[in-house]
């Protein structure tokens, strides 16, 4: 089998070119994150396909299809498995980027590979973003909502824009149509088309990691000690690393599976808070640091330098140096950016409305178990900092309820009635606070 | 190409070969195919304009109060929309769509303080949807209301 297509392919002159290079042994699983992303994408494409025979992609049928999906045990896993493998591929891709930024591998002469990567990673996050409309719940559907309508902060055309994203002036039935044609078809072809050179270049230049031993070489230095064959050493630990995300991935999928919110109610009767997925929260936290009209900035310009920096990278940056000793002010800005992103997120998911115990009246109430959740869940979002202590305090007079701003708003007794725009508190949460307040408002 | 190649004497011009005709041909062929895939993928993508919704009866004018905003509600593009229909007294008709002009979540009308409001950050309108307060950058969108009769008609988006 071997000799025969060897004799029709050359195969293993072809073979030998491509994977009988040595690979420093210094290099680690670090640098195989390209390829478990990889296989990240090969789990979404199985599990995407396995989606679409029972998906019905309308408004009126796609949140029922789903339902059903959930009701059988193998659908339910699949479901969870295409979810949070979303999940791991934008995880992966980020890994992926910061590792290849900090090895420096984007400078001269891999310029190309990585602008492929940055198509590649705006091709991720909007499979991601227009993938959480499909299931027509509520939490995508005002995900989706709230996403495109940023759009509508791009001047001039910003009105267009989000029109054009949702075929029509709200998130319809043909916007779901529009994004199901876009997450199925758009996003995986324009995907392939950036990977397949992405992948070529690294097979053509070699990895990044290689280039020392060249230059071992060239220097006339034996790099036998300090490399190791790729073939099979190197794509055996590439295999097993993949293979643990692998596991990682299925042992998450089947320990959390994913459920299924209320449905889509484009009246929002209910009330719902609209938020994004978490790999978004970066940005929505953002916003709230941008008051009044400057969030259209951080909306459209932001997003827009990022875009732009990311991919003339390899030509804004001319230091021609890979060490890191060498690179300070890049790696500096990076941390700086990167921490930044994280801290944002982490706020960002902490002041999401989270559901409550419905613990009834707390006759001793304690500040951090039982007023602080309260406030993070109603307060917080338009009131930036009630829900530390000393914010708290402000709004509160220890021992009276009666004439404390907090009590007198979330009773209405001093309009406008708290939460704004939204139904009082449950009548056992005012009360609970209430006691809270007359025990003296202690930071217990 | 360009004429003046023709009477040009100039020697750098360059001859139309056959190669070169060929070229030109396949070339400006394939141009004119591509143009047409990207206009039609620009026809299919043009989203309708935004005040393309028909007309259609929302309710009774008797059913409207003065000054006491009201959803309601119908069935569209497979999804329930709606719009606040106001009767203003003296003043006319007013339908405003609901959907905040920040970010687009559903504001409410609260009776109690008669505004409207949005329980995502907070923006607030009066009674006739002009922002009071809250990130906002306009005023909520008036869609077209028409009565006819008794009846209350309402259609699309008004820019
Ligand atoms: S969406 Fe209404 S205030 Fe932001």
């Amino acid at each position: 089998m071997k000799g025969w297509l060897d004799e029709r392919l050359h195969t293993s002159s072809l073979f030998q070119s491509l994977f009988a290079h040595p690979v420093p042994k210094r290099s680690n699983f670090l640098d195989y994150l390209g390829f478990a992303t990889l296989f990240a994408f090969i789990n979404q494409a199985v599990t995407g396909i396995l989606l679409a025979t029972v998906y019905h992609p309308s408004a009126s049928g796609a949140y029922a299809s789903i339902q059903t999906l959930q009701n059988s045990v193998a659908g339910h896993f699949v479901r969870s498995l295409h979810s949070w493998g979303a999940n791991f591929m934008v995880v992966l891709v980020g890994l992926h980027l910061l590792r290849v930024f900090f090895a420096a591998a984007y400078k001269r002469p891999r310029e190309l590979t990585w602008v492929m990567g940055g198509i590649l990673l705006i091709a991720t996050l909007g499979l991601a973003f227009t993938g959480y409309l499909l299931p027509w719940d509520q939490k995508g559907y005002w995900a989706t909502t709230v996403g495109t309508a940023m759009a509508g902060y791009v001047p001039v055309v910003g009105d267009f824009l989000v029109r054009l994203l949702r075929d029509g002036t709200q998130v319809t039935g043909a916007t779901l149509t529009r994004f199901y044609a876009v997450h199925m078809l758009v996003l995986p072809a324009l995907l392939l088309l950036a990977f397949v050179p992405h992948f070529f270049f690294v097979l053509r230049q070699g990895m990044a990691a290689t280039d020392e031993l060249q230059e071992a070489e060239a220097r006339g230095e034996d790099v036998r000690k300090i490399s190791r064959p790729f073939w099979p050493d190197v794509a055996l630990r590439m295999a097993a690393f993949v293979l643990l995300v692998g596991a990682a991935l299925w042992l998450i999928a089947s320990l959390y599976p994913k459920g299924l919110g209320a449905a889509a109610d484009p009246l929002n009767k209910a009330h719902f808070t609209p938020e994004p997925a978490w790999y978004f929260f970066g940005i929505y936290q953002l916003l709230k640091y941008f008051p009044g009209k400057l969030d259209g900035l951080a909306m459209v310009g932001l997003p827009l330098i990022g875009i732009v920096v990311l991919f003339s990278l390899p030509w804004l940056d001319r230091n021609p140096s890979r060490r890191a000793k060498r690179r300070p002010l890049a790696l500096g800005l990076a941390g700086v950016l990167v921490l930044g992103l994280g801290l944002l997120t982490y706020q960002g998911m902490n002041s999401v409305p989270k559901a409550l115990a419905g613990t009834g009246v707390i006759a001793q109430p304690s500040y951090s178990k039982d007023i602080q959740p309260i406030l993070h869940n109603s307060c917080l979002q338009c009131h930036a900092n009630i829900a530390t202590y000393p914010g708290t305090l402000k709004r509160v007079t220890p021992g009276n309820p009666e004439t404390s701003l907090l009590y007198q708003h979330i009773t209405g007794s001093v309009q406008p009635q708290m939460p704004f725009g939204q139904p009082p508190l449950p009548k056992t949460q005012i009360q609970t606070i209430k006691n809270w307040i007359r025990a003296g408002a202690k930071n217990n | 190409m360009d004429k003046g190649s023709d009477k040009d004497t100039d020697k750098r011009a360059v001859p139309v070969t056959r190669r070169r005709f060929l070229g030109l041909g396949v070339g400006s062929v394939a141009g004119v195919v591509a143009l047409g895939y990207v206009g039609l993928a620009f026809d299919f993508l043009n989203p309708p304009p935004a005040g393309a919704e028909p007309l259609r009866e929302v309710g009774q004018t008797g059913d409207f109060n003065v000054n006491e905003p009201r959803l309601v509600t119908y069935k569209g593009n497979g999804i329930e929309q709606g719009v606040y229909v106001i009767n203003l007294g003296a003043e006319g008709w007013l339908a405003l769509d609901f959907h905040c002009t920040h970010l687009q979540c559903a504001v409410n009308w609260v009776g109690s303080v008669n505004k409207f409001m949005c329980p995502c950050h907070g923006g607030v309108y009066d009674i006739r949807g002009h922002v009071l307060s809250g990130p906002p950058p306009r005023p909520l969108y008036h869609r077209v209301i028409k009565i006819q009769g008794n009846s209350v008609m309402v259609g699309g988006r008004q820019a």
